[in-house]
């Protein structure tokens, strides 16, 4: 029974863990974009045009089942070439810059696809094809991918690539002098981000059923920004932390009705100020303490 | 196209290009002072809105909490404005309380205060259906008084069309500009807030207070903005708590045209950005929302400082 | 380590269902907007199902079970559908689910409800192919193909002189961009010249460009196919600009946010409805006065819709209870949902919008119509939509 009623909710919080995530990069690197949810959206399209379109019926035919990660694929290479074509010019600029070329790439994908008549126009796609008949069964779609992307993450912190990022965020200017190629490094965080948001959403067109422009609405770039800024930043675990918070929250609030979007956007502001860590800052600093270090 | 069309292109562009302007003006002078944006701005812009027709038609609807109820004076129009935008300026000092204080005295991340100030913009929304509800409302028509709705100019056969509240917008955007633009140039207070832009630190040392000017920037940033709000409310009608959205977003777009931080960049970017909307052949309607920000695309890859912006290395 | 071995084990294990009865009252689950910018709609079918809902208890309920409604906000978003319905389906336990506002959602969150097997009633899904998503998915708000063609031969009774039409829609939103193509049919038949097509988006608001093309291209009639804030403000500057010509506006039009948007500008517009709260029948006289009681105003469409969704179900519940010889309190949640769907569809109900048949597939078949005029107050603030003689 808790997992018929929760359990597409478990799976989204991973989902939107996994879009947390690909802000994550980037702002390992110092940078601040807000486009991933512009690369998710184009994955689900994807997806979706690819699982409902008559002009891919011979694909579905032949693939069967091994349509999915093919769409997984073709969805991350776009998402790539297309994160290369935005990010090289984007990120030679500095600071809020790159945020606010994001939002701007965001917003035109957006007005694009509700012209188009591939995309299904306002109504957007439906009737996308059902690889599991429960909701927690997606679970086998975003679990391995969450569990492949803490490792990468992992890794990656540990690499000399993930170093240079991070001397990045600490101090361009300094790691431009270390002999670091700043763009270079910057448009690769990028890219790891841009490339993840495309699988996301190819894995979610069939979880959602349907797939439309109001995917990519500036509300959800922003929850993906809360989500690792609130989780905690400079952890791996902070996206995943601030979505169980973020995406649990509205549902725990529902008893409060009308008035939960309202207590949703009171803990934004609380959390912000009382936990600039975030969560993850705020467990280690816990764990010091229980250890007896500080 | 013919000289009466450029015309009128030009005349609505720039009247819906001014709203722009001055709604982008708040953004401006918060950034130029703590160089950080300010995404509750939308929620501010349609707070006025709401506070100024409170104040001058004061009946609320069917839902929400006040529902049925209105209150029981109405002021002239022009008061109402002046009225609204000071409530709206207030509403922008409790952004700054809630959002952006508490952060700067810890010191935290900036990036912190882009949440912080969009969880207060949730609030406000929010706590603004709660009480009037999701329906439209808008100001009677008879509220300009006895100005007619609108004016028709007939020429070489072809009609030139003006709307009153789009000269309305016109000239009290024009007066809030000029006013602005004495006060920051001409007031020792105007001196002052430059001068904390330019470098909060060294404005301490002179003994200014910042604390207190950056109340008072975002008391004005506030007030813009509702007024900004009150104005597009008057032409076309309070459509719902979220209308102030797709503003907030469009306001981003004409501060980047302009170049961040810049005063005169914000004017001129807002009026680009309209008329670059009025432009718009009528058939590609649908696509107007993504005129400002193709363009904040194109200048950010062809001069990443914007128009007026210049051009500096900094450190993030 | 031991969650996952849980959840694995859930996954291979399909859920065995107990037994349990519905009790009373009879939960039905409302699943509708009511926060975000699609509040707008859902605060009139909250509104309209509250009415249903009195008025039904107080006449005894199913059989004397009294119902009771189960509100589930849905937000604007389809994550926020599917986690409405998943709460009402396995938490609520409700009957059947009455929602969601958009059809966008409605092909997110149907199909999960048609998976466990409970019916859904769209209030106010028009889009194609929402009542083929599954067996247990009807809806009650029906595509507009019959009324267009009457709203025009109406305003061709007021003024049958004209000639040239304008031809406006909002390119942007499904439901309009279809019913233009009704619309345009409909002008080609009557034998009149579509004199321009105008295009613009819902999200616009000021149109001095089309209107300055209109007022140029000396048309009689202007027909547009928009929804209520811009078509409002449309409406408003043809008529601040001078047009004086007959104004016809599509299903779009026909909300009482139409009022304060256009305010007195608005008189006279021509409205093609799925819903008159004026409209002569036994349902709508019982419903309205209630309606006005409660809520100071007439009920809007999308309220009327929430009420015929509401009394949809109840109809169908009597009905299971008539052909089952069992009270459906004391029946298992699950068997009810089922004879329930059977029951929803295939079946004639007598509603406020008039009779309404839905077919084996769930889809509606609207036996009426109707064609208004817009009539403002002297006070500029209220209106109605007064009936237009056949």
């Amino acid at each position: 029974m808790f997992l018929d009623n929760y359990g597409f909710l478990m799976v989204a919080i991973i989902q939107q863990a996994l879009l947390g995530m690909s802000l994550w990069y980037p702002l390992m690197a110092g940078q601040l974009s807000l486009a991933s949810i512009g690369f998710y959206s184009m994955g689900g399209y994807i997806a979706a045009i690819m699982g409902t379109s008559p002009l891919f019926a011979a694909w579905r035919e032949t693939l069967g089942p091994a349509l999915y990660p093919v769409e997984w694929l073709i969805a991350m290479l776009a998402s790539v070439l297309l994160g290369l074509l935005v990010g090289i010019p984007a990120l030679r600029l500095r600071g809020i810059y790159l945020a606010l070329a994001t939002i701007a790439f965001v917003q035109v994908l957006n007005v694009v696809v509700l012209v188009l008549d591939v995309t299904g126009g306002a109504v957007g796609l439906f009737g996308i094809p059902q690889p599991f008949e429960k909701r927690i069964a997606y679970l086998w779609f975003f679990g391995p991918l969450l569990i492949v992307m803490l490792l990468f993450s992992w890794r990656l912190t540990r690499t000399v690539a993930g170093r240079s990022f991070m001397a990045i965020r600490e101090d361009e200017l300094a790691a431009q002098a270390m002999g670091i190629s700043t763009t270079y490094e910057k448009v690769r965080a990028f890219v790891i981000g841009c490339g993840l948001a495309g699988v996301v959403g190819a894995m979610s067109a069939p979880f959602l059923n349907t797939w439309n422009a109001r995917q990519s609405s500036f509300d959800a770039s922003v929850a993906c920004l809360a989500y690792v800024l609130i989780g905690g930043a400079r952890s791996i675990w902070g996206p995943l932390l601030g979505a169980i918070l973020l995406v649990a929250l509205p549902e725990v609030l529902r008893p409060l009705k009308d008035a939960r979007l309202i207590m949703n956007g009171i803990v934004l502001v609380v959390a912000c100020i009382y936990l600039p860590q975030g969560i993850a800052g705020l467990l280690a600093s816990l764990r010091r303490k229980a250890s007896g270090v500080a | 196209m013919n000289i009466v069309s450029i015309l009128q292109n030009i005349l609505n562009g720039l009247s819906i290009g001014s709203v722009y302007a001055i709604f982008a003006l708040g953004y401006t002078l918060v950034f130029s002072i703590l160089g950080i944006i300010n995404f509750a701005h939308g929620a501010v812009f349609t707070l006025g809105a709401y506070c100024t027709y409170a104040l001058a038609v004061g009946d609320f609807g069917l839902n929400g909490l006040l529902a049925g109820t209105s209150l029981p004076f109405s002021l002239p129009f022009p008061l109402a404005l002046l009225g609204g935008s000071v409530m709206a300026g207030f509403v922008g000092v409790l952004v700054e309380r809630l959002a952006f204080r508490p952060l700067r005295a810890k010191g935290a991340d900036p990036l912190l205060a882009l949440v912080s100030s969009l969880g207060v913009a949730l609030i406000l929304v929010n706590c603004l259906q709660f009480l009037v509800g999701a329906e439209i409302y808008s100001f009677p028509s008879g509220i300009f008084g006895s100005l007619p709705m609108a004016m028709i100019f007939k020429m070489d056969g072809k009609i030139l069309a003006v709307r009153t509240v789009q000269l309305i917008i016109l000239c009290v955007s024009l007066v809030m500009l000029l006013a602005l633009a004495w006060f920051m140039n001409r007031t020792r207070m105007g001196k002052a807030l430059q001068a904390t832009a330019e470098n909060p630190e060294t404005a301490s040392l002179l003994g200014i207070n910042v604390d207190r000017y950056i109340l008072s920037t975002f008391f004005i940033s506030g007030a813009l903005g509702g007024l900004a709000g009150t104005l597009i409310g008057a032409s076309f009608g309070l459509a719902g708590p979220y209308f102030g959205v797709s503003y907030g977003l469009k306001g981003l777009a004409v501060i980047v045209l302009g170049g961040l931080g810049s005063i005169p960049g914000a004017v001129l970017g807002g009026l680009v950005i309209g008329l670059g909307e009025a432009f718009l052949p009528p058939d590609y309607s649908s696509m107007k929302e993504a005129v400002a920000f193709v363009m904040l695309f194109v200048i950010l890859l062809a001069r990443p400082q914007g128009l007026l912006g210049q051009q500096t290395i900094q450190k993030v | 380590m031991r969650i996952f071995v849980v959840l694995a084990a859930s996954l291979f294990f399909a859920q065995t269902a107990f037994a349990e009865p519905v009790g009373s009252p009879i939960p039905v689950g409302i699943a509708v907007g009511q926060t975000t910018n699609v509040a707008l709609f859902g605060e009139e079918q909250v509104n309209g199902a509250k009415v249903a809902e009195k008025m039904i208890n107080e006449k005894g309920g199913v059989n004397g079970t009294p119902i009771k409604l189960v509100f589930q906000d849905t937000g604007g978003d389809e994550a926020g559908a599917i986690n409405a319905f998943q709460n009402l389906i396995s938490r609520d336990k409700v009957v059947a689910i009455i929602g969601p506002t958009l059809s966008q959602q409605a092909f997110a969150a149907n199909p999960i409800a048609n998976q466990a097997k409970v019916p859904v009633v769209g209030p106010s899904n028009t889009a194609k192919g929402v009542a083929q998503i599954g067996e247990y998915v009807s809806r009650i708000s029906a595509p507009m193909t019959l009324v267009a063609p009457n709203a025009l031969k109406r305003a061709l009774a007021i003024n049958p002189n004209v000639k040239n039409v304008a031809v406006v829609y909002a390119q942007d939103d499904a439901f309009n961009v279809s019913e233009t193509g009704i619309f345009q049919e409909a002008i080609k038949d009557q034998g009149l010249n579509i004199a321009m097509v105008q295009k613009t988006s819902v999200k616009d608001t000021d149109f001095t460009t089309q209107v300055t093309a209109i007022l140029g291209a000396n048309v009689d009639m202007v027909v547009m196919s928009c929804l209520a804030a811009d078509g409002g403000n449309m409406v408003k500057q043809l008529r601040q600009f001078g047009y004086e010509g007959l104004i016809v506006g599509g299903n779009g039009f026909n909300s009482p946010n139409m009022y304060p948007v256009c305010g007195k500008e608005c008189t006279g517009v021509i409205v093609a409805q799925a819903y008159s709260p004026k409209a002569d029948n036994a349902e709508n006289n019982a419903f309205v006065p209630v309606f006005k009681e409660m809520f100071k105003k007439d009920p809007a469409q999308f309220s009327a819709q929430a009420y015929t969704s509401v009394k949809v179900v109840v109809d169908a519940l009597s009905e299971v209870e008539k052909n089952s010889g069992k009270k459906v309190a004391e029946m298992d949640t699950a068997e009810l949902r089922t004879a329930l769907n059977a029951a929803i569809i295939s079946s004639t109900y007598e509603t406020p919008l008039g009779e309404i048949v839905l077919d084996a597939d769930g889809e509606i078949t609207q036996k009426t119509f109707y064609v208004s005029q817009i009539k403002i107050a002297d006070d500029g603030k209220t209106g109605a939509m007064e009936l237009l003689p056949e």
